[in-house]
């Protein structure tokens, strides 16, 4: 059957293989290239080695400190977003009243997006930090407060509906089991429930990781990097050597080839990990 | 294969023309460079002839970075267009958004071939797209040829569009009220002419806010992310002056600070005598400082000419046209008095050098006709409400109470102005840091001499 | 949705009206009623923060962007009109609509049969595809985005057909990846039994495999449909500066003016109006909505 089938790949992969190159295998081989230039246009690039690269680590990149910050928004949002999740999913599989509206509720925010909605946030968060006589740039830690606020409000919600399927596919039969077996709720919960959901932690933990690295709209709308750049996350940083500084295009590029190599090793030795763990009913 | 070649060949002379003699290695490295942009240049070639070229490509396509002027633009290029039979193309680039705009715009198959330039960090940035203007009519009809935007060999690549000026705005509802009110330490705003004077006046003002039926003397110093380019950049712009002043230099690469002093008693003038308390400003916009002058809360605002619109389009303003007024900031510098306000320009235009010969001298002939001919200067003054330093322009005078005054303090002779010199700090970047070390002064967070360490070093360094 | 119904005819309404509530639901319900009603409403505060502010004048959001709007500062319709009349917004709909629409439906037809491909066909030339399509998913935007301008250009694919393209392209990456986890779960029994039966791949996926697909089907729609809708840069860039073809997110930025002239009311006006088709279509697929995410994403 796949031989009958393979013959078929213009029709079947055919134009996504060919969107594919267009849209992104070719642009980021041309990117790759551009970190190696020095350009102000694509049509000016000029090739100059890996000096783009030294630059990227340089002190006056700040590159450095905003993949730091990057990693810390990343670490506790996924924290904080998968725990919560996975609680209201929890809760929100028992029966009572009203279940679906709630569910509707806190996946709303998934729908809304853009960078107004960001600077709706500031407002907010500003006028709420009035009462203590604070901003949301006075403060480093307000600001990473905030950001991860804004993460949790956005992403939970999506993540939820995936840990409610994961919890209702958990067979009745094993919890029932565990049950006769005299395990309390918090045993079954940790020896029975979390190993059957782990694909769903899986893809979970895959899509905040994945989201909360590439964080850029919410970065630049709450603080743009305020105080002192000590909010800066990676993405900001790339756009603002881009734009922002005088001849630094391709320190930018480089820069963003360094965060996509990263990105994609956490993400690989996330998915190898969790997947290690996943087990079969 | 043979059509391949032909227009893949085109597709690199085109953008490369000009250039070659001058950099020979890029050209072989873009073309070379990779087997998938070679692939990439082959498959764009498959659907060049399709739709590539198009007529529009010697047309006239202008960058326009004010989307508040696009409506205007627009009406300009449409009055262009009835006069002279060419078509204008306007594209406004989205707020915050110019400089990718325009990066991404240069590289396509019909570039602009007229945009904007901020300055001579601008010119030096685009300075293989900006094209030499010393010799056409429009420079020479500039009422004062250092006007232009000088490239390292002395010549003009970048026309100014407008000029405009910043200063204190007041209220003089407001301040006549303050001068009837018993005990007032200053009689008239005539004897403001200096620092120390307007010191006095606001501090005392202050005391008496709830008589004034004020929330403060000074709207709120907008130190929000974005929000911040009053201080940052106009305000700095008068320690840089005097600096540059003293050493008779129109650049420097090192900016000293030696008027630093100066700098924090204005800026803690208005930080201590305002509308909020200080550790709330970086929660503040422009927008909100401008509703507070507006709605009548503040007698004072650091603004410009352009904030008119701002002034004039809310609702329940309270304010009176006649009675917004302009008067020069005063920073405590020997001789300020006969300061005017600061005058100058930001935005230069000039025709992109890669856009092909036939488009180069449409949109200078377009230029020509905004900025000489008497309908097109017209046209520019009533819509854009600009005061273009040309010639034509010298009896048009804007109709708006802030523009009027601006054009009255550029023909006072008695006052000197404080020329735009921030047009030479060294990037966006070391603007927008400078503002988040002015917001951490603000609250608290850090003392008056890390704002100078961070521009004196910052400054020293991408200058270097 | 049920875990335990067995009989899909009878109307959920009518079984929870049988049934006593005491039965059926547990000990702490009230407690836990409380405590996701407390929860909901938090998380609906920055809705209704965007709904009142639209009403309010630009000048008197941010002083007190709590307070409903009085006497004073109530805007009626006006932030609404402001912005409608500024900036073409019902063409920027009508865009938003075309390309969201076209690029959902043709990521959710390609990348299913590409994810099927490379699924069932084994060489090691589908799994280099597969795991460039996983990695495009990490790649930060900025990498590509001058390329794939240029490169839009250069093909004639600066228009809303071109975007939907460039979007099948930029988008393939995660809608492969979850439509390939799901197909690996679907037993090869079934295809084979049809291949028996004669039946070509193609009919093989379109009368099997693809019904299967549905519940991944609805969360791909829903991912790439959020993104579209809600993308700036991209279409910006490609198509924002062609007078004819601006987007809604384009026109809500160009409601900001240089030297701080930024009109919070209206552009709260306009996300808004750009909030409401998403929420309809949200309403109206609810129910499918979320069974696709869940049934869709525990597969991937």
């Amino acid at each position: 059957m796949t031989r009958a089938l393979k013959k078929y790949f213009p029709i079947f992969a055919g134009p996504t293989v060919l969107a594919f190159l267009i849209a992104f295998v070719i642009p980021f081989a041309m990117g790759l290239y551009l970190s190696f230039t020095d350009f102000t246009t694509l049509t000016d690039a000029e090739f100059i080695g890996l000096q783009n690269y030294k630059d990227a680590f340089g002190d006056r990149s700040g590159f450095v400190a905003a993949l730091a910050f990057t990693a810390l928004v990343a670490a506790i949002s996924i924290v904080t977003v998968n725990v919560g999740a996975f609680a209201l999913a929890y809760l929100l599989t028992r029966r009572f009243p009203g279940r679906n509206l709630f569910r509707s509720v806190f996946f709303m925010p998934n729908l809304i997006g853009g960078i107004v909605l960001g600077y709706t946030w500031q407002v907010m968060l500003n006028a709420i930090l009035k009462n203590w006589g604070q901003t949301i740039v006075n403060d480093w830690r307000l600001g990473l407060l905030g950001l991860v606020m804004l993460v949790n409000w956005q992403m939970l919600g999506y993540m939820m509906i995936i840990y409610i399927a994961g919890l209702q596919n958990v067979p009745k039969e094993l919890l029932e089991a565990a049950e006769i077996d005299g395990a309390g709720k918090s045993r079954t919960l940790r020896s029975v429930t979390i190993p059957m959901v782990m694909p769903s932690i899986t893809i979970c933990l895959f899509l905040t990781l994945a989201n909360t690295f590439k964080m850029y709209d919410q970065n630049l709308a709450l603080t743009a990097g305020a105080p002192l750049n000590k909010t800066q996350m990676a993405a900001l940083n790339i756009v603002d050597a881009m734009y922002s500084k005088v001849g630094q295009e391709g320190v930018a590029q480089a820069q963003a080839v360094v965060f996509f190599l990263i990105v994609s090793a956490i993400a690989l030795i996330q998915l190898r990990a969790t997947r290690s763990k996943e087990v079969d009913a | 294969m043979l059509i391949r070649r032909k227009s893949f060949l085109a597709l690199g002379a085109a953008g490369v023309q000009r250039r070659t003699p001058m950099h020979p290695v890029s050209r072989r490295a873009l073309l070379g460079g990779t087997a998938a942009l070679t692939a990439a240049s082959a498959l764009a070639a498959c659907s060049n002839g399709s739709s590539g070229g198009g007529s529009s490509s010697d047309g006239i396509y202008f960058l326009n970075f004010k989307p508040e002027s696009e409506a205007a633009f627009k009406e300009i290029a449409k009055t262009y267009q009835d006069a002279k039979g060419v078509e204008v193309k306007v594209v406004t680039a989205a707020s915050g958004t110019y400089e990718q705009t325009l990066k991404s715009e240069v590289a396509k198959s019909n570039p602009p071939t007229l945009f904007q330039m901020n300055g001579p960090i601008g010119l030096a940035n685009w300075k293989d797209y900006a094209t030499d203007m010393s010799e056409t009519e429009t420079a020479k009809a500039l009422i004062d040829p250092s006007m232009g935007l000088k490239g390292e060999d002395g010549k003009i690549y970048g026309l100014p569009l407008a000029n405009e000026g910043y200063g204190l705005i007041y209220n003089a509802a407001i301040l006549n009220k303050y001068f009837t009110l018993p005990g007032a330490k200053v009689a008239s705003i005539d004897e403001v002419k200096g620092f120390d004077a307007l010191k006095a006046l606001a501090e005392d003002m202050q005391t008496k806010k709830d008589q004034l039926g004020i929330k403060g003397v000074f709207a709120s110093t907008s130190l929000a992310p974005g929000e911040d380019w009053r201080w940052h950049t106009h305000l700095a712009n008068y320690p840089l002056f005097y600096e540059l002043r003293d050493a008779n230099a129109t650049d420097t690469k090192a900016f000293k600070m030696t008027y630093g002093d100066q700098y924090k008693q204005i800026f803690d003038l208005y930080l201590n005598n305002s509308t909020v308390p200080k550790t709330e400003t970086s929660a503040k916009t422009v927008t909100d400082s401008m509703s507070e002058f507006a709605l009548g809360q503040a007698a004072f605002v650091q603004n410009g000419n352009w904030a008119w619109s701002q002034i004039s389009e809310v609702d329940g303003n309270t304010v009176k046209e006649e009675d917004i007024r302009f008067m020069p900031i005063y920073i405590g510098v020997e001789g300020e008095e006969n300061s005017g306000i600061a005058i100058g320009t930001e935005n230069y235009l000039t025709i992109n050098s890669k856009a092909s010969e036939a488009a180069q001298k449409a949109t200078g002939d377009f230029l020509t006709w905004l900025f000489t001919d008497p309908e097109g200067s017209k046209l520019a003054a009533e819509k854009l409400g600009i005061i273009a330093p040309y010639t034509a322009f010298a009896e048009l005078a804007p109709e708006d109470p802030l523009g009027k005054q601006v054009s009255e303090f550029m023909n006072n002779k008695d006052l000197y102005p404080i020329n735009w010199v921030f047009q030479i700090f060294p990037s966006q970047d070391f603007k927008d840091q400078f503002g988040q070390h002015l917001s951490q002064y603000a609250s608290g967070k850090e003392d008056w001499a890390a704002v100078i360490e961070y521009v004196t070093t910052e400054w020293a360094a991408e200058k270097a | 949705m049920s875990t335990s119904t067995s009989t899909p005819t009878a109307a959920p309404a009518t079984t929870a009206r049988a049934a006593k509530p005491s039965r059926h639901y547990g000990a702490g319900t009230p407690f836990l009623v409380a405590l996701m009603t407390v929860l909901s409403l938090i998380w609906l505060v920055p809705l209704a923060f965007i709904l009142i502010n639209s009403f309010k004048g630009k000048f008197f959001i941010s002083g007190a962007p709590f307070a409903l709007p009085d006497g004073e500062t109530f805007a009626g319709l006006d932030n609404y009109i402001t912005g409608l009349q500024l900036s073409g917004f019902a063409r920027a709909i009508g865009w938003s609509l075309f390309i969201t629409v076209g690029s959902v439906a043709v990521i959710v037809l390609l990348t299913a049969m590409t994810a099927y491909y490379i699924t069932r066909v084994k060489t090691w030339w589908t799994s280099l595809l597969y795991y460039l399509f996983a990695f495009s998913m990490v790649a930060p935007f900025q990498m590509v985005m001058f390329p794939t301008v240029k490169i839009a250009d250069m093909l004639g694919l600066a228009t809303p057909w071109g975007m939907i393209l460039l979007y099948l392209g930029f988008g393939g990456g995660l809608s492969v990846f979850l439509f390939a986890g799901f197909i690996k779960s679907i037993p090869l029994e079934i295809e084979e039994a049809a291949y028996m039966d004669g039946c070509s791949p193609l009919q093989t996926y379109f009368r099997i495999v693809m019904p299967l697909l549905m519940p991944t089907t609805v969360t791909v729609a829903i991912l790439n449909a959020m993104w579209v809708w809600n993308d700036f840069l991209l279409p910006n860039l490609v198509i924002g500066q062609d007078e004819r073809y601006k987007t809604i997110p384009i026109v809500i930025q160009m409601l900001i003016g240089s030297n701080g002239n930024r009109d919070m009311g209206a552009q709260m006006a306009m996300l808004v109006l750009a909030i409401i088709p998403i929420v309809v279509f949200y309403l109206f697929g609810q129910k499918h909505i979320v069974e696709g995410v869940a049934a869709g994403a525990v597969k991937g």
